[in-house]
């Protein structure tokens, strides 16, 4: 027994050391860092003194309607960019899966190989596809008398919403693919033999039966587009683009702690959008954990 | 796994453990403490910070020439790419180098932040007198002395002299005749433009105004008075508007990958810059060489003017127990001819120095074939003399500057005016003077 429980404690130390060092402080650090603000006085040349606030911060975040446009932004990110996403990785998956599919290790690698690219890298070789004159893209749009600026302010969110789908649709059809090739094959002879046809084993068999994964990736997909940074972030420095510097949740913090000095303002945007984040998930669990009940 | 949470999360927790943890250790002695410039038996080392070109050359010639310093060069991505974002962690972490390199107007944000320590007491009047004066002044905030400044920025046209003689263009000396310049340009080559206006670079339109006569920030008393509606102000605004609206400008970033395209593509045929302007383009545009000249920037009634665009300047963060070290360092490396001639030698570099005696090295270092033998120093001297005294940057450039670049962003697509922009980088202005406690009219 105490060997046991010596063991325990040997396996799950490191685990709560790094636990609290990256987690735990640095998030009661952010919180901390949120209730004080800078205050000066005369010109301000004699330096600044910290004060606590409260959440004065807080309100200043939510006042501000910069801050709060980064909500719809990213609200208006997710309703296009969600569908898309998750409706192309089924699509891809469930073709992959359908004895139709050949090369299906080809594709499978084909379509991951993106996500192998980091996310900086695929925002800036994306910034060349985007710029007008550098830009076979663009140019081939052009002489096919499309003229889309993608830096245009209609324009930046499908661009992002186009480098994010470039970066996450294969990642997002290998986890579909492997929960369908999870399926019991023995449910799916069952549903041929009654005549069902490959459309109708895909929609009512397939589909049901990975509903699981597919709550799982749109929930992973809600909280990553709540970060959106690095794209947008390069789209803003690279470009004279319609992307300003405070156009996501997590821009705004960026932009208050190293453009404005303001590390009280940033500690309470983050931990705003991290609350969102948390109540997002909350919500989606529970609303499949429902569902799942019912079923 | 669960790729969202630790993409960011993990990101961001482990940098601010960094900063928990550096913060701790950021108090531990030093024997250097009572800010002493070491000796040849024991050397102090510093840190060093810094962006502009040549200046690894700089360094590396210092420590050959030098014992009693050791000073180790770090560079960072330059200021609005990220040098200051790495500058403001530092300073707040508490392990700042012991020297940075911020230029004019971001230095009174950083000074009432307070980020950096007075230097008065090693950099001297002595050494101050060597200064033109309106760098000096720059440098003073409050009566305390906070930087030791590099170069002054004249402003300058840099132009294609090759693609000017063939449309038949003569080179402005008005803003009017840039207009009629600009008009020629587009109608010589559908696909050419004179120039550019820089989205995301502020400073190039506050330069203009500031060569205007604006005074956006001024102190007095313990007031900041904020004025962006003066004459001066709107008249600018409006010119820019004008051409953007036109389509007579570009309106690319600056030395964006569209910008440098379409200046080695002749699509762009000028750029309204500074002096240090000169050496980048050199080293943009090699296949380039001997094609391009530079004149002085276009006034208003044809009388020298000019406004200062960027300019370099040295500072010590509050942390540092260096301080000694680190202005003696910054001091040879803006007022010693062997300091300018190591920076400009490396050929990359065309900056002109705040130091007047300066001048002559600079020129002769210069390596003049990019502008086919132009004597450009000389332009940078009358810019220089040119530049109008009395233009303060206020205490929150950060949050001025980045309303309006945010603005800016907008014009392209008609979502916004010049004149509506500075307006809106006012109003942001007034307030976050308001929030951090300032007296503040405007």
């Amino acid at each position: 027994m105490k060997a046991r429980t010596r063991a325990a404690a040997t396996l799950l130390t490191p685990f709560f050391v790094l636990f609290t060092a990256v987690m735990l402080i640095p998030i009661g650090y952010a919180v901390w860092l949120s209730l004080f603000t800078e205050q000066q006085s005369g010109l301000g040349f004699g330096g600044s003194e910290t004060v606590f606030t409260g959440l004065g911060n807080y309100t200043a975040a939510l006042g501000d309607r910069v801050f709060r446009d980064g909500f719809l932004v990213l609200l208006g990110y997710c309703v296009i960019y969600i569908p898309l996403m998750v409706g192309g990785a089924l699509a891809l998956a469930l073709l992959l899966d359908s004895a139709l599919a050949r090369a299906k290790r080809f594709f499978q690698l084909a379509l991951f190989l993106p996500h192998a690219v980091p996310g900086i890298i695929a925002a800036m070789i994306w910034l060349y596809l985007y710029t007008p004159g550098l830009s076979p893209v663009v140019s081939a749009m052009h002489s096919g008398g499309i003229g889309f600026d993608f830096f245009s302010p209609g324009g930046a969110l499908p661009s992002i919403v186009n480098i994010a789908l470039w970066e996450w649709l294969g990642y997002n059809m290998v986890i579909f693919y492997a929960a369908l090739q999870a399926i019991d094959r023995s449910v799916l002879e069952a549903a041929t033999v009654d005549g069902a046809s490959g459309r109708r084993i895909a929609f009512s068999i397939k589909l049901p039966l990975i509903r699981a994964s597919v709550l799982m990736v749109v929930l992973f997909t809600i909280i990553g587009s709540l970060q959106l940074f690095t794209e947008p972030l390069i789209l803003n420095t690279g470009s004279g683009s319609a992307v300003s510097s405070s156009w996501t949740p997590n821009m705004y913090a960026y932009t208050a702690a190293f453009s404005r000095n303001d590390f009280g303002l940033a500690a309470a945007a983050s931990v705003l959008l991290a609350l969102t984040a948390a109540l997002l998930s909350f919500v989606v669990t529970r609303l499949s954990g429902r569902k799942d009940a019912h079923a | 796994m669960n790729r969202s949470w630790s993409r960011t999360t993990l990101s961001i927790a482990g940098a601010v453990t960094a900063l928990a943890v550096v913060t701790a250790c950021g108090g531990s002695g030093d024997d250097s403490a009572d800010g002493g410039t070491g000796t040849a038996a024991k050397p102090v080392t510093i840190t060093f910070w810094g962006w502009a070109k040549g200046t690894k050359e700089v360094v590396d010639a210092f420590n050959a020439s030098h014992k009693n310093i050791r000073v180790k060069f770090e560079e960072t991505p330059s200021g609005n790419a990220g040098g200051y974002a790495k500058i403001s962690n530092a300073i707040k972490a508490g392990n700042a180098p012991d020297l940075v390199s911020v230029e004019y107007p971001q230095l009174p944000e950083y000074v009432s932040q307070g980020g950096f320590q007075d230097i008065g007491k090693y950099f001297t009047e002595e050494s101050r007198k060597k200064f033109l004066p309106q760098a000096v002044e720059q440098t003073t905030l409050g009566g305390k002395t906070w930087a030791v400044p590099f170069d002054a920025a004249p402003q300058a046209f840099f132009y294609r002299k090759d693609l000017f003689a063939k449309y038949d263009i003569a080179v402005p000396k008005t803003w009017d005749e840039f207009k009629a310049a600009a008009e020629k340009v587009e109608k010589a080559d559908s696909k050419a433009r004179i120039g550019t206006f820089f989205p995301d670079d502020p400073t190039t339109f506050e330069a203009m105004v500031w060569q205007a006569g604006a005074q956006w920030f001024k102190a007095e008393g313990d007031t900041w008075k904020v004025n962006t509606t003066d004459a001066a102000t709107t008249k600018v605004a409006d010119y820019w508007q004008g051409l953007i609206k036109g389509g007579l400008v570009r309106t690319d970033a600056s030395f964006s990958p569209a910008w440098t395209n379409s200046l080695k593509t002749g699509g762009t045929i000028g750029y309204l810059g500074a002096s240090w302007g000169g050496g980048v383009l050199g080293g943009t545009l090699p296949e380039q060489s001997g094609k391009w000249a530079v004149a002085p920037i276009p006034t208003w009634d044809g009388k020298p003017a000019s406004g200062m665009l960027g300019g370099t300047t040295f500072a010590v963060p509050k942390n540092s127990e260096k301080a000694a070290a680190a202005v003696e360092f910054a001091t040879w490396m803006t007022t010693t001819e062997d300091g300018i001639k190591a920076r400009i030698s490396s050929g990359t570099s065309s900056a002109f120095p705040a130091a007047l005696s300066l001048r002559p090295a600079a020129k002769k270092a210069f390596d003049t074939k990019f502008y086919g033998g132009q004597d450009i120093y000389q332009v940078f001297e009358d810019g220089g003399s040119a530049i109008a005294q009395g233009w303060t940057w206020g205490p929150s450039m950060g949050t001025t500057n980045t309303t309006l670049k945010d603005q800016f962003g907008k014009l392209a697509g008609g979502g916004t005016t010049v004149p509506d922009a500075v307006k809106a980088a006012h109003d942001a202005t007034v307030a976050e003077l308001s929030k951090r406690g300032l007296k503040v009219e405007g």
